[in-house]
């Protein structure tokens, strides 16, 4: 090290940052930052600041702090895109094959709810997308998607209650195919991951569906079981992207953290309130700063 | 996985750890700490009890014959069960009726399918039961609650396409009292009451107002992190909670939001959802719950002898 450097610079060492990542880890966690990976992200934020050279006199509280905003955007930004899906699905419908969606994840997530924002995203861009009620079990399920289908002005395709889930789906896309219509969105029963039966009646769905994108639904007020969610449902099926939802209830937002850092799928959209328009794409910049605010 | 389970290793552990006693209560509570926070209890919460466990673990003696780590873990289990508001097994039956129980709670927590394994609960007790569906919100919330109340088979009253909830609520009480039920059940729409749903939190307020329940009951998802604390504190702000209904505790979820919620409102666990079934309901059990979380045998055995 040069001498002039020695005199303007300093060196973060391990005491100047101890406090502040005691204090970091508590934070991320009252965030709803699922506990082992705030432990992990802290370390790995340990070994990036020790040895940092910052210059003389600056406010090293500072610097810390934009370095962690930095790795957590870095972090939100893992597969992450502007994504544009109703090109995507005129583009295939030119091949003459609907755009397929379809939706996961655990009870009362807000699947339905999510597949009627986005069916209402497709009908505003021109596009007017078929809903698969392929839920046949839940009570009102199937009322429940019907009235959103008619509200947001998507053809509705249902089943009885018990029916196949795999075969209201395979129907949807048969129509969609035999009429031209370029969206197909397949909205499945809310399922335990931990469940065998049912987590095996949803790959036969997707293997029925062969959908371009499986989306994986999480309520943003899930705390540490965010990682055990996402984990299953990535490896019973694959996950595509993910939607946050109930990012309106005043959510810290540290479980796009946990969700992005199990499985390394993007976090896409945000489910900002109960009405149509209440979908948002997700800014990683955005997101962390109100996370750290 | 972390979670409760490990504070059955960090038991096993710190009674295993030779050394000095200090030294293995201190390991023993940052482990108690990982193993509550992995479980979204309350950070708050989290750091008061280890405080109380740490002080009175050096302050207090252990009684004639007992070793000091066997009476270590006896306050531990004493704080936790504390947390849970008490060991014994809640009172579920209604004091009298008629006995009107609103259910409340965020979207999606699991109100409308409680209100029916309730419902279904306070049927094989005995009493004649009804449902009133009161969310104008949710599309097909009607069809929801009509189509469980038929599958139990117990009276139910709802008015679709009706955007008055308090109207319906006021009428349903009514009504299903007049037609002699005796356990009336009100299911309302989800909301959490922030930002523009602070509306949602007045209509809320307003309808139990007008139906003056004898217990409100606030459904919680066991997922649910550390939101939870605020979130039951603003319900219990608007319509005082009386009890509180965890579900979906057939997950991986530990339910340790759960235990904000009763800090938060000082109201008791009742009841815990075990499954989508109707039948998949349970009273809830403090002693047999954490017993689970320290080690069965361990600590059964160490309370028997102490
Ligand atoms: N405030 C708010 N509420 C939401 C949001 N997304 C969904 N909800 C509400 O959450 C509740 C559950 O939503 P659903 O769409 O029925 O959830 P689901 O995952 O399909 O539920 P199941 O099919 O029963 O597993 C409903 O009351 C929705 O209005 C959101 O972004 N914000
Ligand atoms: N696995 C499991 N699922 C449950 C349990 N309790 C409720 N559910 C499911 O959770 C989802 C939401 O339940 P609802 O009863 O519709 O929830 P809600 O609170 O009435 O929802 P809103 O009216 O939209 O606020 C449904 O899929 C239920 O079947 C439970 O104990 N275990
Ligand atoms: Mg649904
Ligand atoms: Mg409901």
């Amino acid at each position: 090290q040069k001498a002039a450097e020695k005199a303007t610079t300093k060196t973060i060492s391990e005491k100047d940052v101890d406090e502040f990542l005691q204090d970091l880890l508590m934070e991320l966690i009252e965030s709803d930052v699922a506990f082992e990976t705030a432990e992990k992200l802290v370390e790995e934020l340990r070994k990036r600041l020790v040895g940092l050279q910052v210059p003389r006199g600056a406010d090293t509280r500072k610097i810390l702090e934009g370095k962690v905003h930095e790795a957590l955007v870095e972090l939100l930004k893992t597969g992450w895109r502007h994504i544009d899906l109703v090109s995507e699905a005129k583009e295939k419908c030119r091949r003459g094959e609907p755009l397929v969606i379809v939706f996961l994840g655990v009870n009362g997530v807000g699947k339905t709810t999510t597949i009627a924002k986005f069916a209402y995203m497709f009908k505003k861009a021109g596009l007017t997308p078929v809903i698969a009620a392929a839920d046949t079990f839940r009570a009102g399920a199937q009322e429940q998607l019907r009235l959103h289908a008619e509200r947001v002005g998507a053809v509705f395709v249902g089943g009885r209650y018990g029916a196949d889930p795999a075969s209201v789906a395979y129907d949807a896309i048969q129509m969609a195919k035999s009429r031209g219509y370029c969206v197909v969105l397949v909205d499945t029963a809310g399922r335990m991951h931990t469940d065998i039966d049912l987590m095996e009646e949803l790959r036969k769905i997707v293997r029925v569906a062969k959908p371009d994108y499986k989306v994986l639904v999480v309520d943003a007020l899930t705390g540490n079981d965010a990682v055990e969610q996402a984990k299953f449902f990535d490896e019973a099926v694959g996950v595509d992207f993910v939607v946050l939802t109930k990012f309106d209830a005043d959510a810290k937002g540290g479980t796009a953290i946990s969700v992005v850092d199990a499985i390394k799928k993007p976090i896409l959209f945000l489910g900002v309130g109960q009405r149509y328009e209440d979908l948002e794409p997700m800014e990683p910049e955005k997101l962390v700063a109100k996370l750290l605010s | 996985m972390p979670g409760l389970d490990a504070i059955r290793d960090a038991v096993r552990k710190f009674l295993r750890l030779s050394g000095p006693y200090e030294r293995a209560v201190e390991e023993f509570i940052r482990d108690l700490q990982r193993a509550l926070l992995s479980a979204d209890v309350n950070v708050r919460l989290v750091f008061d009890l280890t405080r109380r466990i740490r002080e009175r673990a050096l302050k207090e003696k252990p009684p004639p014959g007992a070793s000091r780590r066997d009476w270590f873990l006896k306050i531990v289990y004493e704080e936790l069960v504390k947390l849970f508001g008490g060991d014994r097994e809640p009172e579920v039956k209604p004091p009298y009726t008629p006995y009107v129980i609103m259910l409340v709670g965020v979207q999606g927590s699991g109100k409308t399918t409680t209100a029916a394994k309730l419902a279904l609960f306070y049927k094989r007790m005995g009493y004649k039961v009804g449902l009133v569906a009161a969310d104008v919100y949710r599309p097909g919330a009607y069809d929801q609650l009509r189509q469980l109340a038929e599958r139990i088979g117990v009276m139910f009253y709802g008015e679709p396409g009706s955007r008055d909830a308090v109207g319906i609520a006021t009428r349903g009480v009514k009504e299903l009292k007049e037609r002699g039920a005796n356990i009336v059940i009100v299911d309302t729409a989800g909301r959490h009451g922030y930002g523009s749903e602070v509306a949602l939190l007045e209509e809320m307020k307003r309808m139990s107002e007008a139906i003056k329940p004898d217990e409100v009951m606030l459904v919680i998802d066991a997922a649910m992190g550390q939101k939870s604390f605020d979130l039951a504190k603003r319900f219990h702000e608007a319509t005082p909670i009386g009890s509180i209904i965890v579900t979906k505790m057939d997950g991986t979820a530990k339910g340790g939001g759960a235990l904000s919620a009763v800090a938060a409102t000082g109201a008791i666990i009742k009841f815990i959802g075990t499954g989508e079934d109707v039948e998949e309901f349970e009273v809830f059990n403090p002693r047999r719950f954490v017993s689970r979380l320290l080690g069965m045998g361990d600590i059964e055995g160490i309370l028997e002898r102490i």
